[in-house]
């Protein structure tokens, strides 16, 4: 019996073929065991068992067609073959399109139903699958992905790799790594799920299960990889949807399931790779051998030694091993210029075996590359390609107000404010807290004046019943020249007294305290008679808040020290609290829980101090389009909460930041030069925006529309391959990565960044113009 | 433990060779550990910071998540008895009772039943010696030590009717409902709860009394080495 083994690679992220070898050599131990790599630099073909090397040269360099022919001339000769390298076994499941009766790899039918992430056959198992979604739809709807999800997301490749994105900017970085990687665009967002890894690894022939057990993770590397397990038979309600899928999948090989066992009980499928796991070796040590059934089925060769179960448990260790004679270790790659390391990944050259998959459509027909669409667990594969979807929507009141520039004589840069879509937005954010409004709590609308100090936004502020928040005594003014009453007005940050001499002489509405410093500042400061407020409070900084503002509760004494600090507060002021955190920043999910979160602190600082909290103040940091989904039913909970556990709050006051000034202004900006290349495609487009204007680029997309310079129609601009250069000589101005720009744009052509009216506009900062 | 005899291998039950009966004896009127009230504002400050604590570290997951968090806040090492709320939560260590006890009324304020639990496991000798020299040096009892056996507390966490998972809140882990002798292993559990009888993985756990833990390696045909 011979049988070829592929997948050598020993590192820390390692192939199957070592643990295949070495099942495979304890139940048959006079097997010519062939072990199959493409790299010299893949430690396992030093490995004892195996009896024959046949050593190819990498991906990049194999003739696969004669390969092809070599491996059907081994297959016909009646060697098996069992692959450890999910790309090989995609590829050979093309050559072999009718499979092969010693080819123990699944078909193509196989693969496109367990492709990630939808893993359409899961449907019966006891498993939901993760949300997704595919990095073809919009960056918008990318970003709002994130965000619902708190930025607890995996960026996926195709086939291997998963990244951990934290924030737009990683996101946007290892996006462009992946797809360069991969050869395709098409990757995949998930959300992470907390819990234990557990896998179910199984053997099966031409659709039947030859053995199958349940593993759970004990100990992992840093990159998540197995370490140490338990193995143990398959839990009884995996048992027979396993047998069916294994049938309807007719399935031929090894297999894992990958697993995450989350806090509650439930199991969530990350994958289903279609070949045995480097762990496989585990499973035998625990009397389970899969590889050895696997044959068994094939060949109808009972194994010459039955494996006797020595252990449910097993782990690793690092072993030195010698090398083999004719196998000299290679030369280790000169490091690059300047470089670190020796750019060891892929020996094999797994990249390049992507690519030319691609190229030869393989992979599509595998199901890995349609990937369009997004999930949440139904089981239901992503539709079909789908230009539109990948355009993001742009509100028709843009459009609309739009309509109101005059183009033709604007210089550009330039910001355009949005009239009736920030009227829209403030009559709205009016209507609601009126709704939200009960006889028992007024609900109060705040317009923070730093998000955007555009006059007009106060105004609009001012006549839709909003109190102005200021951070500064500069901001308290600028309330004030717009029509603001000083009893209109809270002051709130860590600088609120500056600059010194324009603090109103007449009662504010609230203050609120950052520091227990500034907390004694206020309290002589009122008893001085200079500081008159409606509501004295202070800003809570909880624990698990990564923020330097406000009094921190971190430790009990600190707890203590702002109970007693409390009790110096003037009591003719009624008291407050106030907490602030970015949702878009956090998740939204999160800063819902983080809203419960203050709420008990709230009742505990309550009860400890026994001040009575009459405001509860807000803040949101809100992207406009969460605040706007949420504003109904949740919005109206959140004040009932707030009653429940604060029974004597009257005011509660929501400051929805960003949700307010976003939208409302939008930025011109003119191509100044485009370069195409050889094939008449636009390589890059240099615009005189810049950064200096969308300094919140890196945190978030940005819609964005071109102008057509003959009908004056505007059109959201779709990804694609053009990067748009900002005009500044600093290498990170680049305002758009991947857009595609319409087929005739040219220099002179306007194009217009939405969403720019929070940050962007207040943080822009003057460079490069003289 | 494996003894090796020629070539072969012999599986030896290691709970036969320890004295799980004289602890399960020595350790049979231990009440489990609780930290005291002083009935102050003292100490409402100490429990309120814990709860309000406890829910903003819970971040939104499931309340059956273990409370990670309060070993991440204070070491396991010696605690001086009695100890109250107010003294307990101002250590840098705390010893398995005060732990147990903390996470115990955590999960109940989160509305999850839980169960003081106490555990007999085994070490080493070489384990339990250092550990009674750090706690005689700490001026601290070190009556919870016998041989190579030690009492240890925890909480039995009720995840489903009739059905716990253990949580070591010293550790900051579940323990392993499979259970294979050996260094670290729970030989004998004790849970105080008003309920009949529970499940823990496939042992039957009933509430009040010491019981042994069977060895799950037992129905393993043995290695051979030869």
């Amino acid at each position: 019996m011979k049988i070829y083994i592929s997948g050598l690679y020993s590192g820390t992220n390692p192939q199957p073929g070592i643990g295949v070898a070495r099942s495979l050599r304890a139940a048959y131990p006079d097997a010519t065991l062939v072990g199959v790599e493409y790299s010299n630099r893949c430690s396992g073909i030093h490995w004892a068992d195996f009896d024959e090397l046949w050593l190819q040269r990498p991906w990049d360099e194999l003739n696969l067609d004669a390969y092809a022919a070599e491996i059907k001339e081994v297959l016909d000769a009646g060697a098996l073959w069992i692959s450890g390298v999910d790309l090989e076994l995609m590829w050979l499941a093309s050559v072999f399109p009718e499979g092969h009766r010693n080819l123990l790899t699944p078909s193509t039918m196989a693969l496109r139903k367990i492709s990630k992430p939808a893993v359409e056959a899961h449907v019966g198992l006891p498993v939901s699958i993760p949300t997704y979604i595919s990095t073809e739809t919009p960056d918008w709807e990318l970003h709002a992905f994130c965000r619902q999800h708190g930025w607890k997301v995996w960026l996926k490749g195709p086939y291997y790799e998963a990244v951990r994105t934290a924030s737009w900017d990683v996101f946007e970085r290892v996006r462009t790594l992946l797809a360069r990687a991969w050869s395709t665009e098409r990757l995949f967002l998930q959300t992470h799920v907390s819990g234990y890894e557990e896998s179910v690894c199984f053997s099966a022939y031409r659709g039947e299960l030859a053995g199958a057990v349940y593993m759970r993770k004990r100990e992992l590397t840093e990159e998540g990889k197995t370490w140490a397990g338990d193995v143990t038979e398959v839990p009884a309600e995996f048992v027979a949807p396993l047998k069916q899928m294994v049938r309807d999948l007719n399935w031929t090989g090894g297999a894992e399931l990958e697993m995450v066992r989350d806090t509650g009980g439930l199991l969530w499928l990350l994958e289903c790779n279609p070949r045995f796991p480097a762990w496989i070796y585990g499973s035998t040590i625990a009397g389970h051998n899969l590889p050895a059934l696997l044959v068994e089925s094939a060949t109808g060769v009972p194994p010459a030694r039955t494996q006797t179960p020595v252990s449910e448990e097993f782990t690793r260790v690092v072993l030195e091993v010698p090398v083999r004679s004719q196998f000299p270790l290679p030369s280790l790659p000169e490091p690059y210029p300047g470089g670190i390391g020796h750019s060891l990944k892929h020996p094999s050259g797994t990249l390049a075996l992507a690519e030319r998959l691609h190229k030869l459509h393989i992979l599509e027909s595998n199901g890995n590359g349609n990937g369009n669409g997004n999930g949440n667990g139904n089981g239901h594969h992503a539709e079909p390609d789908n230009v539109t979807a990948t355009i993001p929507t742009v509100p028709s009141s843009f459009i609309a107000d739009l309509g109101a520039f005059d183009f033709a004589e604007m210089e550009t840069p330039s910001f355009l404010f949005l009239e009736s879509t920030a009227a829209a937005l403030f009559a709205r954010a009016a209507g609601q807290a009126a709704k939200l409004t009960s006889e028992t709590t007024k609900v109060t609308n705040a317009y923070s004046i730093k998000t955007n100090p555009d006059e007009r936004l106060i105004k609009l502020a001012l006549e839709s019943n909003f109190l102005a928040e200021a951070i500064s005594l500069l901001e308290v003014q600028k309330a004030l020249k717009t029509g603001f009453k000083p009893e209109q007005v809270i002051l709130n940050g860590p600088g609120k007294w500056w600059p010194q001499g324009l603090l109103p002489t007449s009662p504010i509405h609230a203050v609120f305290c950052d520091s227990l410093a500034d907390l004694r500042r206020v309290v002589a400061s009122v008893e001085r008679k200079e500081l008159q407020a409606k509501i004295v409070g202070v800003r809570l900084r909880t624990p698990t808040v990564g923020s330097r503002f406000g009094i921190p509760v971190y430790t009990p004494e600190e707890l203590e020290k702002l109970v007693a600090a409390i009790g110096t507060l003037p009591t003719d002021s009624a008291f407050g609290i106030h907490f602030h955190m970015a949702s878009s920043n956090i998740g939204v999910r999160q800063w819902w829980h983080l809203y419960e979160s203050m709420l008990r602190w709230c009742r505990s600082i309550e009860t400890l101090s026994g001040r009575r909290i009459e405001c509860l103040d807000v803040g949101g940091g809100w992207f406009p389009d969460d605040w706007q989904t949420d504003s109904g039913d949740q919005f109206a909970a959140a004040v009932a909460r707030a009653r429940q556990f604060l029974p004597h709050v009257v005011q509660v006051i929501s400051e929805p930041g960003k949700a307010m000034a976003q939208p409302s202004t939008a930025l011109a900006m003119r191509l100044l030069e485009l370069e195409e290349s050889a094939e008449g495609e636009i390589k890059e487009a240099v615009v005189d925006g810049s950064i200096a204007e969308l300094p919140m680029h890196f945190f978030q997309p940005h819609r964005i529309l071109h102008r057509d310079s003959q009908t004056g129609e505007w059109r959201a601009l779709g990804r694609g391959k053009t990067p748009l250069l900002g005009r500044l000589c600093m290498e990170h101005d680049i305002v758009a990565w991947n857009v595609e720009l319409p087929e005739g744009a040219s220099a002179g052509d306007l194009l217009v960044f939405c969403d720019a009216g929070a940050y962007d506009r207040s943080m822009s900062y003057v460079f490069g113009r003289g | 433990m494996s003894l090796a005899e020629g070539n072969e291998l012999r599986e030896v039950n290691e709970t036969d060779l320890v004295d799980v009966g004289g602890a399960m004896a020595k350790w049979e009127h231990f009440p489990a550990s609780a930290i005291l009230h002083h009935g102050k504002p003292c100490c409402r400050v100490a429990r309120e910071w814990i709860f309000s604590t406890d829910y903003s570290q819970l971040n939104g997951e499931n309340p059956l998540t273990g409370p990670r968090w309060l070993r991440l806040k204070y070491k396991w090492g010696a605690s001086v008895w009695p100890i109250s709320w107010c003294e307990a939560v101002r250590q840098k260590t705390l010893d398995c009772g005060a732990l147990a006890s903390m996470a115990n009324e955590v999960f109940v304020m989160r509305g999850v039943k839980s169960y003081p639990a106490q555990f007999i496991q085994q070490y080493t000798e070489e384990a339990t010696r250092h550990w009674r020299e750090s706690w005689t040096d700490g001026n601290a009892s070190d009556h919870w030590i016998k041989d190579d056996l030690i009492y240890h507390e925890g909480c039995a966490v009720v995840v489903r009717e009739g059905e716990i998972r253990l949580w070591d809140a010293s550790a900051g882990w579940w323990m392993n409902p499979k259970q294979f002798g050996g260094y670290g292993g729970l030989v004998a559990l004790r849970v105080f709860a008003p309920q009949a009888e529970f499940s823990w993985g496939a042992h039957r756990i009933a509430p009040g009394r010491w019981q042994r833990i069977q060895n799950e390696r037992q129905g393993l045909a043995l290695a051979s080495a030869g």
